[in-house]
């Protein structure tokens, strides 16, 4: 006689030999692919930029500000001894100390590239060297940009651009620092206590009975979050159990009917893999490299006592008048500091013979670049021929690595 | 399950690939649970297939809340429930489609089922109301609870319970009966 529990027991553990041949296979993922790829052309172009949208518009990074609430969870749990599991995060954040290598991905919503992080610690647990590669998707205009950070300097060479731009600058290099040690549990919840004391984060911990299974943290946020800079709704954290440090982590949107939208995952890899030294260092440059050191030079022309509508004039009006009298030195420094040979070839073909007029200064219509456009009129000759030039832009901003200086970034010709 | 949080993730990115693990992942699951379910277990593939390619066509609109495999399996469940609904209706329609429903059957050997112990199981349960069958095989097959298994079929939990209970009787008195013989 067979009992219930063994019935039970039975068809739990009935191994049925089933499965399809590998013709058929072929045959199913074939259409699925199929089927996968047909789907994707129908997805409206208008949903990524509306995801993008979505995440944030604030100057940090979404990576970065993903990395905020990994700080919120640590600090949360810091001081909320009342977590009922046997796992706490101050076991993560314990974990952390010791890291001196660590390797970092961001995946973002209908993007295939993603962003890749080297990180190297010193024995104090301070940042020693950066590499990061940011797809083009990040920053359309600049295109991809591989940067490293090191000895307190910044390269970032802009693929499509040709162009290496170095610079040393303490704000820079303190927002890189501070961006990179959002990732650091060990000094995220210091900065985060504020909010974890205000209650505005709910935490949920699931540790499995797997030794091979993550802990997941989920993390969710009261809307009063949003005033705090956290841009996403929820995060789940997954924690490795023999290690205690975070493998992953994920940001989640409310949407209607309180679901929540997956927007990104980053991942941590290799902690405490020795990265190669050659790593930190960019020796894949083309040959052909347009170099702007704006450590060795000043760029610009400095503000002084000028309204930044003033001094944007004024650099555009310097600008075009560098270049009427071919001063390709002056001209390549109020241009972002544009080497002198490679401000030769590109306007020697330009001549300008006044300037018609400069408009008013409008704040730059591309989100994030910052600055002005301000409009103008060039009287040109081409083969002996006048005509009126009216150039995209120029557009005008703050020097990042160097305070009170404005120059040119594009939109001149 | 980390695995398949990125899988999904790189799914829902356009990336082929992850549909393709997702599929050799889950299919061998996906049969299994089909061809318990199904009265008639030549339709196990179509049913697979379907769940796939329907899953296939969903990655912007995917919104997964529970784990992939459960997502799958209650994809697998509510389409077997349907098919066997349609071949009940087809079944009484008359003699004359009945050749119709045999012709169109799956050639067996384009699914691989050598196992003698699943024909036995197949037959065991398919003398089991469907409600039963249902509940019984979703709990201990596809590990879900009791509570899922009451909101896949809205339905109270008591009556997913008491299902569960009469189908296991029934499939002891059916099992013991064979033995038996």
């Amino acid at each position: 006689m067979k009992s219930a529990e063994n019935i039970e027991k039975l068809i739990k553990n009935l191994d049925l030999d089933i499965d399809t041949n590998e013709k058929t296979d072929q045959k199913i993922l074939k259409e699925l692919i199929e089927a996968h790829e047909k789907s994707k052309k129908m997805k409206s172009v208008s949903i990524e930029p509306n995801i993008r949208s979505k995440i944030m518009k604030s100057p940090i990074t979404k990576l970065a500000a993903a990395v905020i609430i990994v700080g919120v969870v640590l600090s949360f749990t810091i001081w909320n001894k009342t977590t009922p599991t046997a796992y706490a995060l101050e076991q993560t954040i314990q974990a952390s100390h010791s890291v001196r290598y660590l390797r970092i991905k961001g995946f973002n919503e209908g993007m295939e590239e993603q962003k890749e992080f080297w990180l190297e610690f010193d024995e104090q647990g301070s940042i020693k060297n950066i590499r990061a590669h940011m797809p083009e998707w990040e920053s359309p205009s600049d295109g991809a940009r591989v940067v490293i950070w090191r000895e307190g300097k910044a390269k970032i060479w802009f693929k499509k651009k040709n162009t290496l731009l170095t610079i040393k600058e303490k704000r820079f290099a303190d927002k890189i620092s501070e961006t990179v040690q959002l990732f650091d549990p060990k000094f995220a919840f210091q900065r985060f206590s504020e909010m974890e004391k205000s209650g505005l984060v709910k935490i949920d911990i699931e540790e499995p009975q797997k030794e091979t299974e993550a802990i997941i943290v989920t993390a969710t946020y009261s809307p009063e979050c949003k005033e705090f800079g956290v841009p996403v709704d929820r995060t789940i954290l997954f924690i490795d159990q023999a290690t205690k440090l975070l493998t992953s982590l994920e940001s989640y949107l409310l949407i209607e009917n309180g679901d929540y939208e997956l927007i990104d995952v980053v991942e941590f890899h290799d902690y405490n893999k020795r990265i190669d030294p050659a790593v930190f260092m960019l020796d894949e440059l083309p040959s052909d490299v347009i170099e702007i050191d704006q450590t060795i030079q000043d760029i610009g022309l400095e503000q002084g006592n000028l309204s930044d509508e003033d001094i944007a004039v004024k650099v555009v009006r310097e600008f075009y008048e560098a270049l009427i009298a071919k001063d390709y030195v002056k001209a390549g420094l109020l241009y972002g500091g544009v080497p002198v040979a490679t401000m030769e070839e590109r306007f020697k073909d330009l001549k300008i013979i006044r300037i018609i007029s400069i408009g008013e200064p409008k704040p730059h219509p591309t989100p994030g670049v910052g600055g002005f456009m301000v409009p103008c009129k060039l009287e040109i000759e081409k083969d002996g021929i006048k005509s009126v030039y009216e150039p995209y832009g120029p557009g005008i901003r703050p020097v990042r690595s160097q305070p009170n200086r404005w120059s040119i970034h594009g939109g001149v010709k | 399950m980390l695995e398949d949080k990125v899988l999904i993730w790189k799914f829902k990115c356009g990336s082929s690939d992850a549909l393709c693990s997702i599929y050799q992942k889950y299919k061998k699951d996906l049969l299994k649970l089909a061809a318990i379910l199904l009265s008639d277990v030549s339709d196990t593939e179509d049913i697979v297939h379907d769940v796939f390619l329907s899953f296939a066509q969903s990655a912007e609109k995917l919104k997964l809340r529970g784990n992939l495999k459960s997502y799958l399996l209650t994809c697998t469940a509510n389409r077997a429930r349907n098919r066997n609904r349609t071949n009940r209706q087809r079944q009484t329609a008359g003699l004359d489609k009945a050749e119709t429903i045999t012709s169109d059957s799956k050639k067996p050997e384009e699914l691989i089922i050598a196992n003698e112990e699943l024909r036995r199981w197949s037959n065991a349960m398919g003398k089991l109301p469907y409600e039963q069958r249902e509940v019984v095989i979703l709990h201990l097959r596809a590990g879900m609870r009791f509570r899922q298994i009451a909101k896949l079929q809205g339905i109270s939990v008591n009556t997913i319970k008491g299902r569960y209970r009469y189908g296991l009787d029934k499939l002891r008195s059916i099992l013991n009966g064979e033995m038996e013989k």
